[in-house]
């Protein structure tokens, strides 16, 4: 039971993670590897907002979304836009990147463990299982804002417009529909939705610079077992992979887990390279 | 008519004089920081070279090169230390090793087309470094392991060592690079589809070339050892990786002898950056975004080849 | 005398589609035959299929009675079996030169002088001049020329061309005929062509198999393709493709 629920709060966390790795490679074919800075960057914005300005908890998540989510559109635009005839070009400039931010990280903050404040500080009994309430609070969060990302892609014009560009780049431009923007928007909501994550987690995962090395690391183990440009293929493989670990971490010990996502990378390019809902192999 | 460059007198000779050159210079000026500059600098050399030779020529980049040097700095390490045998041996085995990672992770990611192969790299780089933390009672943890012999005492004389060691990899690897080996690895870099149509087994190249570029980086990474006289897990840090990608852009990618330029200029960089203290890496990252923007083609190498050119009528 | 190429009941589906429905077909020494089809009837599947770049669901190729529909598509090119392709990307970064020379280091290839013999098949394509040109710079026809060159370094037996003639003016195409007829004839290859143009290949081959939607629909010598009403049907409805008495 214990694992049932660990796991779903760590299959909750990855799955926003990858769903966003994943849609910006989708969509504008960018295997972004600055996606952990984002995830760092809004551990570090909600712990900064909230110890040094004093903000409220709730304000400060908002707010880190939205400076990470503007961070990861100027990203977008200036760094990387430029080099996207060579995809290793966009592969080596977001690692610069992610690089260049966490030294940042490092020279301001210094490598010791920071805090980020929990939205919810008492523990629940569920099941018979005593669970942190911000780890429940982060399963539910993450379910809503998967469940609205995708609400969001069937059910608007705007989501529409993402799915024709993820499927056929040049038919939209000739219909019309601003690929630019789109893709800045949609860079807006994977950096947004890897800053809540890291909103979320900070509490009870480690914040510190090299923060963003591990997320980076399991989202391209996902979206390899799930499929690349597939958002269910990325969400199922999040479940596999955080339940996964759980249980390896229960069963076996904790020190193992870290094998399990370059086994399962590895593993999956030999025998089924599309991934379980991937449409290629290769691109 | 020769169908192969082959290695090209005229750098050749250039080269041997480079070494020759840098060889001596710890003799003009004596003391231990130099030569030690110098020898930390010429493995950066054998480990960009190593790098060259496969991502600089296949166009398949390596994001997890300090896998390979890791893995090697650590066999030294633990036969040393750990087994007791002598020192000699860590080359050879440092080899070994890195060779076989080089064929388990080469063969699921280098069949495929896309960026899969420098993400697995650069995932399992990371992971093992967690590896080395995690499982701190083997491998010595955060402080890796420590008190490993010297192959050679005296530092002139092992910096001499090591510049052979680089003079002769860079030989080696510039020497397949001109010849069929580096027609291949380039056409690869050309187009896949083509190779095939052309009848060559292209993932068997490509995945020969990694563990070529594994064997030296390992190697590199058992000489650090035993200049170190202790190994740690920052071995395997992406910081490693992209210095030494950077230190290959800086010389020109694809050229060989242009990295060990591009080595020896960084080095000596962050020994002048020493009073930037942990700024330091911040300036490579920067560099490295202002060389990809700006200079892709790399320093040394384009200015060999005007100095070349104007020795001699166009 | 038994056949160079034997393809038994072939069969391949992308996805739901059909696009090759048991395909049957036999090459002889020395021929030259062409497949003739409007786009999308499965040619270039075919040819992919054959030379090992996708695989077939089912069915079989046998080169000189050897099975090669597994193989992979470097083994199958040192078989003896060497294909162009219609989108003809040369090595990017390699010389004229350097990209025979890439097609010259399989086991087919027996001479020690690689050099004077790369040299020797792009004077034979016309591109000796070239030879020492960025290859990426070519132009169109040169291209294709330079595929054809880089095809034959690798000592084929049998060459497979993927519609050589698509986007070349009129005197490059005629120009292009004569060096494949001469090809033919000197170097006794057998040729299977893929057109969708008629016009083109009604000179050059000797033998036309017609396909629609992955299947046969005809066969026989050039002048009676023409004449075949499923021919002329499965062409009706598509622009005027058999370009008989037009110019191209």
């Amino acid at each position: 039971m214990e694992i049932l629920i660990y796991g779903a709060v760590t299959s909750a966390i990855y799955a926003m993670l990858a769903v966003g790795f994943t849609l910006i490679f989708g969509v504008a074919r960018i295997l972004n590897l600055a996606h952990g800075s984002f995830y760092a960057l809004g551990a570090y914005s909600a712990y900064v907002l909230t110890t040094l300005a004093g903000l409220p908890l709730w304000l400060a998540a908002l707010l880190s979304i939205a400076i990470v989510a503007i961070f990861g559109v100027l990203v977008e635009k200036i760094l990387i836009r430029p080099l996207r005839s060579s995809q290793l070009g966009v592969l080596m400039i977001s690692l610069a990147t992610a690089l260049v931010v966490e030294q940042a990280l490092f020279l301001i903050f210094g490598s010791e463990y920071r805090n980020v404040p929990a939205f919810i500080d008492t523990k629940f009994n569920l099941f018979g299982v005593d669970v942190a309430g911000q780890r429940l609070l982060t399963l539910a969060v993450a379910t809503v804002a998967i469940g609205g990302l995708y609400a969001f892609i069937q059910f608007t014009r705007l989501g529409s417009a993402i799915l024709a560009i993820s499927q056929d780049p040049l038919a939209a431009k000739y219909m019309g529909i601003p690929s630019d923007r789109i893709f800045s928007l949609v860079m807006a909501i994977s950096a947004g939705l890897a800053a809540l994550a890291g909103v979320m987690a900070g509490p009870f995962l480690s914040v510190q610079p090299s923060m963003h090395l591990l997320p980076i690391v399991k989202a391209f183990a996902i979206v390899v077992v799930g499929g690349l440009g597939s958002i269910p293929g990325s969400i199922a493989a999040a479940f596999m992979l955080g339940y996964a670990e759980t249980i390896v971490a229960y069963l076996v010990s904790g020190s193992w887990t870290e094998i399990v996502s370059v086994l399962a990378t590895l593993l999956m390019l030999v025998f089924r390279p599309a991934g379980l809902f991937g449409k290629r192999a290769a691109f | 008519m020769k169908a192969f460059k082959g290695l090209d007198t005229l750098s050749s000779f250039g080269g041997l004089v480079a070494l020759l050159l840098l060889g001596v210079l710890p003799t003009l000026f004596t003391g231990k920081y130099l030569v030690g500059v110098l020898t930390v600098a010429a493995i950066y050399g054998i480990w960009a070279v190593s790098w060259d030779f496969m991502s600089g020529l296949t166009g398949r980049e390596n994001f997890g090169h300090s896998l390979f040097i890791g893995v090697g700095a650590y066999a030294a390490g633990f036969l040393n230390v750990h087994f007791g045998v002598g020192p000699w041996w860590s080359l050879p085995a440092s080899m070994l090793v890195s060779m076989l990672f080089a064929v388990v992770l080469g063969f699921p990611t280098l069949r495929l087309k896309g960026p899969y192969f420098a993400l697995a790299m650069l995932s399992s780089a990371v992971i093992m470094q967690r590896l080395m933390l995690i499982f701190w009672e083997y491998t010595g943890g955060e402080e890796g392991i420590q008190d490993i012999t010297p192959l050679i005492v005296n530092p002139l004389h092992y910096y001499w060592f090591v510049l052979a060691v680089l003079g002769g990899i860079t030989l080696l690897l510039s020497w397949m690079a001109r010849s069929r080996w580096g027609l291949i690895l380039r056409a690869i870099r050309g187009d896949e589809a083509t190779c095939l149509a052309a009848g060559l087994p292209i993932t068997t190249y490509k995945i020969v070339s990694l563990v070529i570029s594994a064997a030296f980086a390992g190697l590199g990474g058992a000489l650090y050892a035993h200049y170190q006289l202790q190994v740690s897990p920052q071995l395997f840090a992406v910081v490693t990786s992209i210095t030494i990608i950077t230190m290959v852009y800086v010389g020109g990618m694809g050229t060989i002898f242009g990295p060990v330029g591009g080595a020896l200029l960084l080095t000596v960089m962050t020994e002048g950056l020493r009073n930037f203290g942990e700024w330091r890496l911040m300036i490579y990252s920067l560099l490295l975004i202002f060389i990809l923007f700006f200079l892709p083609n790399g320093i040394i190498a384009p200015i060999w080849q005007k100095m070349r050119n104007l020795g001699r009528p166009s | 005398m038994s056949a160079l190429l034997q393809v038994k009941q072939l069969d391949k589906h992308f996805g739901g589609l059909h696009v090759l429905k048991n395909f049957n077909m036999e090459l002889h020494k020395g021929e030259i035959v062409g497949i003739l089809g409007p786009n999308g009837a499965g040619k270039t599947t075919l040819f992919n299929l054959l030379t090992g770049f996708i695989p077939a669901d089912s069915g079989e190729v046998l080169l000189r009675g050897q099975p090669i529909r597994q193989l992979k598509a470097n083994t199958i090119v040192g078989l003896g079996m060497a294909r162009t392709f219609q989108l003809c990307r040369p090595f990017v970064g390699l010389t004229v030169l350097e990209n025979v020379l890439v097609g010259s280091l399989g086991p087919r290839v027996k001479t020690h002088d690689l050099g004077e013999r790369a040299m020797h098949l792009l004077a034979q394509v016309g591109l000796a001049d070239k030879a020492q040109q960025a290859s990426e710079l070519l132009s169109y026809g040169d291209l294709r020329r330079l595929e054809i060159a880089r095809a034959l370094a690798t000592e084929p037996e049998l060459l497979l061309l993927d519609e050589p003639f698509a986007g070349l003016g009129s005197s490059e195409i005629e120009a292009l005929s004569v060096l494949i007829r001469q090809l033919h004839s000197e170097q006794h290859l057998t040729i299977l062509l893929i057109e969708h143009k008629l016009r083109e290949f009604m000179q050059l081959v000797s033998r036309v198999v017609a396909i629609d939607f992955g299947e046969i629909i005809a066969e026989g010598s050039p002048a009676d393709i023409v004449k075949d009403p499923r021919v002329i049907e499965a062409y009706i409805g598509k622009q005027n493709p058999l370009n008989l008495d037009n110019h191209a």
